[in-house]
């Protein structure tokens, strides 16, 4: 057993040190010559965003859209085991990869779309309890209260577990006869419910087990976004005469949409996505309680069939694509607008002059 | 235009500076002398496997001065995948001790060496075999299901499902259980299907036969011991099974040679161990699958490297080496003169265990294996859970089993 | 209608006056709350001191007969558990730290400047975690193995901290644009530059953002265990959730220590988020900034 000894102490401070300065220090070098470039030389109107945009930018190029772009080149293979190495490539393989996915069964009897459409309700499901849930417990806690501090720490555990853990101690809850549902329905008369066996039963199970361990996550973004309105809006609102409803519509629902929108956005997309729960709860392998992604899983790492599994994944991500460009739009979300414009379209008037009483106050 | 001139410029220029950077510290010693391999495994250190093959190596370096060795523990499916991965990268692992069925892909995709040329495989057990060819080297020898019972409660063990199902029976009331096993996987269907005389292959070996009256029969029976006899929990996953026997709340338990330590470990001298019985209507045993832990050797591996792997293998399998893993692990070995030592048949749990094992019959390792289990899994659970007839579910199977192997084509 | 009124008003923002049963109310719903996001935790730490390794029980009692520390100590000293977690606790520190700096400045750009190509450049990000994870790990190894990169911490804290960007800068642009712009425009009328008016106005002012956004980031490469599996193949090397894989087999896991050991690296979890609790909350928001 090697443990912390202090030359590995000293090793891994090294090596995480030495990371640091190497990214400051590439960092600070790209800025210069950037800096160099574009306003001595070039004298350009964007140079202060593009040097503010270079590092994460040269990042995202190296580590995520080139690995993209690897599956691309997959995507229009033919590769598996039995071609792992010399795998064929051309635009017919990839189209008749792409053809297998919506003709074929995707794993072993169920098609394309009774998964996509079991995925999508998921993700309705999800994402609306997390947000309503989540705006619902941000709301009672932000206000000056005993305890606050205690209920948000505790609310925050099923976060902060991990997440393996979290799930794998939920499937012990839906056993038949250990897991505390059933020893609960059974107390107060009722049948237990086959969780893991019966399909209907295993999607509400994986369905619970998400919501549990995904409305933190919303609450505290939720949190962040309620801290950040003034209570000014919500008194000029009253003086205005809005009611409850007329406050939360026109006040807390616009100040927290530039929190909640993108909150929402990246939910979908990730519970779309999601792996853990919907594979773990699943102990059984019902072909019923696979979503997309868990089947793609099982294709490209079970069956090794990396062509088809990288075709696959580039449905998933036109979906989802179609999805945010869609959602972007019907939500209005100003990515095409700057913050100026933004504030005269969505604060109410009484919410400007708040700003002004803010600033004047400064 | 001349934006993105500046942002791809910048690109190449951090490119360049981190690919020396990166690179020049990662530069390794190439002298002559110095030989480093890595070895990786799937045994867990919870049954002592992997201790024990740190030990080996540890003792391998110590006498092999110029030789390191960094072994690795991965999870059995973690370590086929990033196995498959890291070839296809270049950057294999060189050895891995691993299980039998790992073989099918790899030899599949052209990733390990045939050992033939290197060992004399007439000293050890049967090994994977394919394409005429041997694949791999026998470590250990087993992985065989028994039937396990608790002699506080069974004092004499069945030779027939007649005999364990009524001796069952006796012990079922309130919340103990006759019998306890993981029915969830069709690892534990397979003894069973033997013993109503059905093979998951034709003949030759790749093409799925589970539409049979065989495992028509196997099913019935499965579902029968559940729901007519009554002598199983209603849901039985390897722990719960795991838990009720170490609780002594059930009689038998079906279980493989990696648990028996564990076992021996909580219920001492009242642990029986008997070969799973004789199917009473075929009057055919019951026949668990056998497999074992062997070493692979990756194909990327050459030269001075290979020499130094092989010998390595030679050590690890040695006959002092696998009396001491007999001892250590309590597993039988790979080696056939230590399979026939004293010190396996004198030891009473190796006797049953060896009783059971030669009931077996060497679990298939092809690719195509993979489609097979997927298809069982689900019907089985869907026989065992009510929701399926046993016709049903074996055509179910057999079909779904056709279109995964398709799908791997 | 006046006592009403003011009921939902108290109910949307702080209150002062409220009357004692909504406090209770509230109180009530929050501690239903706490149990159904406690109680699982429980049941982890029931497994982690029931005597003899096993996931199942016939009980439910929280501590059950016979319960010890046995896991906890086989963890603490047979395992090296401590090694493990000093891994994963630099890896991510220094992910964090890297990931929130490059965040809140790409954000920056992202909320104050309508560049050609901004709107697409945010919908790129979204795109890039649209492609599921797992599909990303084998070109990713292959990138990284070609860099040199496998077995050094280097290369995880480099593809953590870029992994989080995206997320990042949205959340960060989102609530950037919370914050008006007259604000800005005062300080730079006072004499400071852009970036200064950036570092003294809006960073102090997007604390909360920035603490969630510094959360994401400690989360993420905190609970990784995909892309550390293929990148460290060492045994110094392992981050804890490499290392809780060991005690795992295919059939058999060892739940005592297994739970045990997760109920422990939740609490420098637990840590992080108490204090950091503050900043989410307090702290120099625009609601404070009103006095």
């Amino acid at each position: 057993m090697n443990s912390l000894t202090p030359e590995l102490f000293r090793a891994s401070l090294g090596q995480v040190g030495s990371t640091v300065l190497l990214i400051a220090m590439l960092a600070v070098v790209m800025e210069i010559a950037l800096y160099l470039l574009l306003v001595r030389v070039l004298k350009h109107k964007y140079a202060l965003p593009i040097m503010l945009l270079a590092p994460a930018a040269i990042g995202l190029m190296l580590l995520v859209v080139a690995p993209i772009l690897y599956e691309l080149r997959l995507a229009f293979s033919d590769m598996n085991l039995y071609r792992f190495k010399n795998p064929n490539y051309g635009i017919g393989v990839g189209l008749s990869n792409f053809a297998r996915i919506f003709t074929e069964p995707v794993l072993k009897q169920v098609g394309f779309f009774p998964i996509f459409f079991r995925t999508m309700l998921w993700t309705g499901i999800q994402v609306v309890s997390h947000v309503t849930i989540g705006l619902f417990l941000a709301i009672l806690l932000n206000r000056p209260m005993k305890l606050r501090g205690l209920y948000r720490t505790i609310l925050i555990i099923p976060w902060a577990m991990p997440q393996v853990v979290a799930v794998l101690a939920w499937r012990g809850e839906f056993s038949f006869e250990y897991g505390f549902l059933n020893i609960m329905l059974k107390n107060i008369g009722l049948a237990g419910v086959a969780w893991k066996t019966h399909p209907f039963w295993n999607y509400v199970a994986m369905n619970l087990t998400n919501i549990w361990l995904g409305v933190p996550f919303m609450m505290v973004i939720l949190l962040g976004g309620l801290q950040s309105i003034p209570s000014t809006y919500y008194e000029a609102a009253e003086i205005d005469g809005a009611n409850w409803w007329g406050q939360f519509r026109n006040v807390t629902i616009p100040m927290i949409k530039p929190v909640m929108t993108p909150a929402i956005v990246l939910g979908v997309i990730w519970t779309f996505n999601n792996f853990n729960v919907p594979y773990f709860i699943n102990q059984y392998e019902l072909e019923t309680s696979d979503i997309l992604v868990t089947a793609l899983f099982r294709a490209a790492f079970e069956y090794n069939r990396y062509g088809f599994a990288a075709a696959f994944a580039f449905v998933i991500f036109f979906i989802l694509l179609l999805f945010s460009v869609w959602y972007v739009k019907v939500a209005k979300i100003d990515i095409g607008f700057g913050q100026g414009e933004q504030k005269k379209k969505k604060l109410p008037k009484i919410a400007k002059t708040a700003v002004a009483a803010t600033e004047g106050r400064r | 235009m001349k934006r993105i001139l500046s942002v791809l410029t910048g690109v190449f220029i951090l490119l360049l500076i981190s690919s020396v950077l990166f690179v020049s510290c990662e530069k390794k010693p190439k002298e002559a002398g110095p030989v480093t391999f890595a070895l990786w495994t799937q045994e867990s250190e919870s049954e002592g496997g992997f201790q024990y093959i740190e030990a080996l190596a540890e003792s391998y370096m110590a006498a092999h001065a110029n030789v390191t060795i960094d072994v690795l523990q991965k999870g059995t499916e973690d370590l086929r995948e990033d196995f498959q991965t890291a070839s296809l990268a270049g950057d294999s692992p060189e050895l891995l001790w691993t299980v039998s069925d790992h073989a099918g892909p790899f030899t599949t995709a052209d990733l390990i060496l045939p050992v033939d040329d290197y060992f004399d495989m007439s000293k050890y057990v049967e090994s994977v075999v394919a394409n005429g060819k041997t694949w791999a080297v026998p470590i250990t020898a087993g992985n065989h299901l028994m039937l396990l019972y608790n002699k506080d409660l069974v004092s004499k063990a069945p030779v027939t499902t007649d005999e364990l199902i009524a001796m069952a029976k006796e012990h079922t009331s309130g919340d103990m259980y006759g019998l306890v096993y993981n029915q969830t996987e069709p690892f534990w269907l397979a003894p069973w299907l033997g013993g109503f005389g059905g093979k998951v292959f034709a003949a030759d070996g790749v093409t799925p036969t589970l539409d049979t009256a065989a495992m028509v029969g196997t099913l019935q029976f499965l579902h029968d011991l559940k729901f007519v006899h009554k002598i199983m929990p209603n849901e039985a996953d390897y722990g719960m099974a795991d838990t009720l026997f170490k609780e002594g709340k059930a009689a038998f338990l079906i279980n493989g040679d990696w648990s028996l330590t564990d076992y021996k470990g909580v219920l001492g001298d009242k642990l029986g161990i008997t070969a799973i019985p004789k199917v009473s209507s075929t009057g055919k045993w019951s026949a668990p699958y056998t497999s074992g832990k062997y070493f692979m050797i990756s194909n990327s591996v050459e030269g001075e490297k290979l020499d130094v792997v092989v010998d390595f293998i030679k050590f690890a399998t040695n006959t002092e080496n696998q009396v001491e893993l007999v001892e250590k692990l309590v597993r039988l070995p790979g080696l056939t003169s230590v399979l026939n030592d004293p010190i396996v048949t004198g030891d009473p749990v190796f006797k049953d265990s060896g009783a059971a094992l030669a009931k077996g019959t060497p679990m298939p390792t092809v690719l195509e294996m993979r489609a097979n289990w997927d298809a069982m899994k689900p019907e089985l659970i869907a026989v065992m859970s009510g929701t399926k007839t046993p016709e049903e579910a074996a055509k179910a199977m057999q079909a779904a089993a056709e279109a995964g192997i398709a799908a791997m084509k | 209608m006046q006592k009403k009124q003011s009921l939902y008003r108290w109910f949307f923002f702080r209150s002062r006056g409220d009357t004692p049963f909504i406090r209770t109310l509230i109180h009530i719903i929050l501690i239903f709350a706490c149990i159904a996001a406690l109680y699982p935790a429980l049941r982890v730490l029931t497994v982690s001191i029931r005597p003899g390794n096993r996931l199942f029980s016939t009980t439910l009692e929280i501590i059950p007969a016979g319960a010890n520390l046995e896991a906890y100590r086989r963890i603490l000293f047979d395992k090296d558990f401590f090694l493990w977690l000093w891994n994963s606790l630099t890896i991510t520190v220094a992910t964090s730290l890297i990931g929130v700096i490059l965040a809140s400045t790409s954000a920056y750009a992202f909320s104050r400047w309508r560049f050609p190509g901004r709107k697409s450049g945010l919908i790129f990000l979204l795109a890039t975690q649209m492609i599921p994870a797992p599909m990303l790990m084998v070109p990713i190894y292959i990138i990284a193995a070609k860099l040199g990169l496998i077995n050094t911490w280097r290369g995880l804290v480099i593809a953590y901290s870029v992994g989080a960007i995206p997320f990042s800068i949205w959340i960060l642009k989102g609530y950037y644009d919370t914050i008006p712009l007259e604000l800005e425009q005062s300080a730079m009328i006072d004499g400071a530059s852009r970036m200064g008016a950036f570092y003294r106005i809006i960073l102090p002012l997007s604390t909360p953002a920035l603490a969630i956004v510094f959360l994401f980031n400690f989360m993420m490469a905190w609970n990784d265990y995909l892309l550390a599996r293929i990148m460290l193949q060492k045994k110094d090397l392992l981050t804890w959730t490499l290392g809780l894989r060991s005690i795992q087999d295919q059939f058999h896991t060892q739940w005592d220590m297994f739970c045990a050991a997760a109920l422990m690296v939740s609490i420098p979890v637990m840590i992080l988020f108490f204090f950091s609790s503050k900043w989410l909350v307090s702290g120099l928001t625009l609601g404070s900034v009103k006095g």
